[in-house]
């Protein structure tokens, strides 16, 4: 059991940190001291329930002070673990089959309620290695090329590790991004290593945003350039007062220069830095060339970076396990791991990012899948052929577009409407295509894939 | 043809609210807000709003606009902020396209 003991230190700290602020909610403020009892009663509900060590665990909610108690009691326990964030009834039951959860965690205002889920899928060897060696695991999803999610392990231990010799501060911090996504769980477990405190949105609306920075004096804000392009759209800067803010960290997309320039003409005073990471192999270390590029150097012991024909290529001490429904394609025999996002080298070891090589569309910071937006499309009678497509949006970087080929006895109707109104009932708001054209065909490679050339 | 544009605008919103179903939308004027920090739509919202009052532009002026790009974006003041600040902007538009 020698590796429960390795987990202490967390907990140790959170302890010592007393009665700073941990987290700000919903116009709740908790602290350390609270957290660290929130962590004891949520043990005591998972014994009561019958939640052993060796269990996936899903947790179905976004950031909150209950969700974040139970995800450290499991963690304490050696569990592994799966915030779930979507709320489309498939989406869920995808996630949970697709990463062996067989324990739900499921929050309402009565509290929390846990419940068996039985899988299709029994086991895997990545998840009794991790009960094996009683270390606890973190399952997280990404859009896999087949529509569904890739369920990607990583050793929890071994990722919270890297946060164990952080000095403590006193910083104020704002989670935007949601709590499946690397990139907020790294902003979180930042701030528990260090004594900050985290302020949680319940609305990632830009003024809504501005708001709590004002209100709660927000030192950090972790964005995204489109976020950053939409505070600067409905000028909230100007109704709220954000000198609090002394760095705005920026990342998941290619931030333009004119962009970038922009930003840094509001925040005069506001160090800005770019961001690099990816699901796979955790947030790296970098460091922007100045607040007014976009260059960044990856300066970070854990992590190794080289290029290959354009594209960056990873290899981290934190990166996953594996995948429990995917092949390790993108990873080599030693490690390597092929990022999907091309880069330019410039002189002293600075790169800039290009772009994605996929084809995923990125709707603001939110990656949407084509097939998965073709597959709901198909579902409307009026509809007999279609493409998705993303186009270059300036207000939310790229825009979910739709073709449609009409099925015969389908004219002389507003298929606009029809699409939106249909749609916003099956998919996530963001991956609703918020344009439709009608065209007389899709085209087809021989292979018969369809041929999805972004439109600019 | 200010007016006209606004009109266009306005009545591009009340379609489109059938959708959104936004009770800012009841009775839109030209003082009605878009995407702002004073109330409006969100962005996805605004993306989809813009695509089709391109349209409806293209219908009533016979020209292709393009609203959504980046000298939009770089503007002092932002365009989508209300429906006379667009209204304002398409004009000009035309008015360049014509030149």
């Amino acid at each position: 059991m020698a590796k429960t003991n390795e987990r202490l230190w967390i907990f140790d700290k959170i302890r010592s940190f007393g009665d700073k602020i941990f987290l700000v909610h919903q116009d709740y403020q908790y602290s350390f001291t609270e957290f660290c009892d929130a962590i004891d009663a949520a043990q005591k509900k998972l014994t009561e329930n019958n939640v052993t060590k060796s269990e996936v665990v899903g947790i179905l909610s976004d950031y909150s002070f209950n969700s974040l108690a139970y995800f450290f009691a499991l963690f304490q326990n050696g569990n592994i673990i799966s915030p779930i964030t979507v709320t489309v009834n498939e989406e869920i039951e995808d996630r949970l089959n697709e990463g062996f959860i067989n324990k739900v965690l499921r929050f309402s205002s009565d509290g929390v309620k846990i419940s068996d889920h039985e899988s299709a899928k029994q086991t895997h060897s990545i998840i009794n290695n991790l009960n094996e060696k009683n270390q606890s695991g973190l399952i997280l999803f990404s859009s896999g090329s087949t529509g569904k999610p890739k369920a990607m392990v990583h050793n929890l231990d071994n990722l919270l590790n890297t946060y164990r010799d952080k000095r403590p501060k006193s910083l104020i911090m704002l989670v935007l991004l949601l709590f499946d996504h690397i990139g907020g769980l790294n902003t979180l477990f930042n701030a528990i290593a260090t004594g900050s405190t985290v302020v949680i949105p319940d609305s990632r609306d830009a003024t809504e945003i501005c708001k709590l920075i004002e209100k709660y004096r927000v030192n950090i804000l972790p964005a995204s350039p489109t976020f950053l392009n939409l505070i600067l759209m409905s000028e909230a800067d100007k109704q709220f007062d954000l000198s609090s803010l002394r760095i705005i960290t920026y990342g998941t997309e290619p931030m333009s220069e004119s962009l970038l320039s922009r930003i840094q003409h509001k925040f005069s005073k506001v160090k800005l830095i770019q961001t690099f990471g990816t699901s796979e192999t955790g947030i790296s270390h970098t460091t922007s060339k100045s607040s007014a590029s976009t260059l960044i150097k990856i300066d970070d012991p854990n992590i190794e970076y080289k290029i290959v024909d354009d594209e960056l290529w990873l290899r981290s001490k934190t990166q996953i396990l594996g995948y429990l429904n995917y092949s390790m394609e993108k990873f080599t025999e030693d490690g390597w791991f092929a990022t999907g996002d091309f880069v330019e080298q410039k002189t002293d070891g600075y790169l800039k990012i290009i772009g994605r090589k996929q084809e995923v569309i990125n709707v603001g910071g939110q990656k949407v899948l084509p097939a998965e937006v073709e597959s709901v499309l198909m579902e409307i009678p009026e509809i007999a052929d279609c493409l998705v497509l993303g186009a270059t949006n300036a207000i939310t970087g790229q825009a979910v577009i739709a073709q449609i080929v009409l099925s015969e006895n389908a004219n002389d109707i507003n298929i606009s409407k029809i699409v939106r109104r249909y749609c916003k009932n099956h998919l996530d708001l963001f991956k609703v295509p918020t344009k439709v054209k009608v065209v007389e065909k899709i085209e087809y490679s021989t292979r018969f894939k369809k041929i999805r050339n972004s439109e600019n | 043809m200010k007016g006209k544009i606004e009109k266009l605008i306005i009545n591009a919103l009340v379609d489109y609210n059938e959708e959104l179903e936004n009770p800012a939308y009841g009775n839109p004027d030209e003082k009605t807000r878009l995407y702002s920090s004073e109330g409006g739509m969100d962005s996805i919202a605004l993306v989809g709003f813009i695509a089709d009052l391109e349209e409806r532009l293209a219908v009533e002026f016979n020209k292709d606009i393009i609203l959504a790009d980046e000298r939009a974006m770089s503007q002092k003041r932002s365009p989508f902020l209300s429906v006379q600040l667009l209204a304002n902007y398409i004009e000009n538009l035309l008015l360049e396209s014509e030149e």
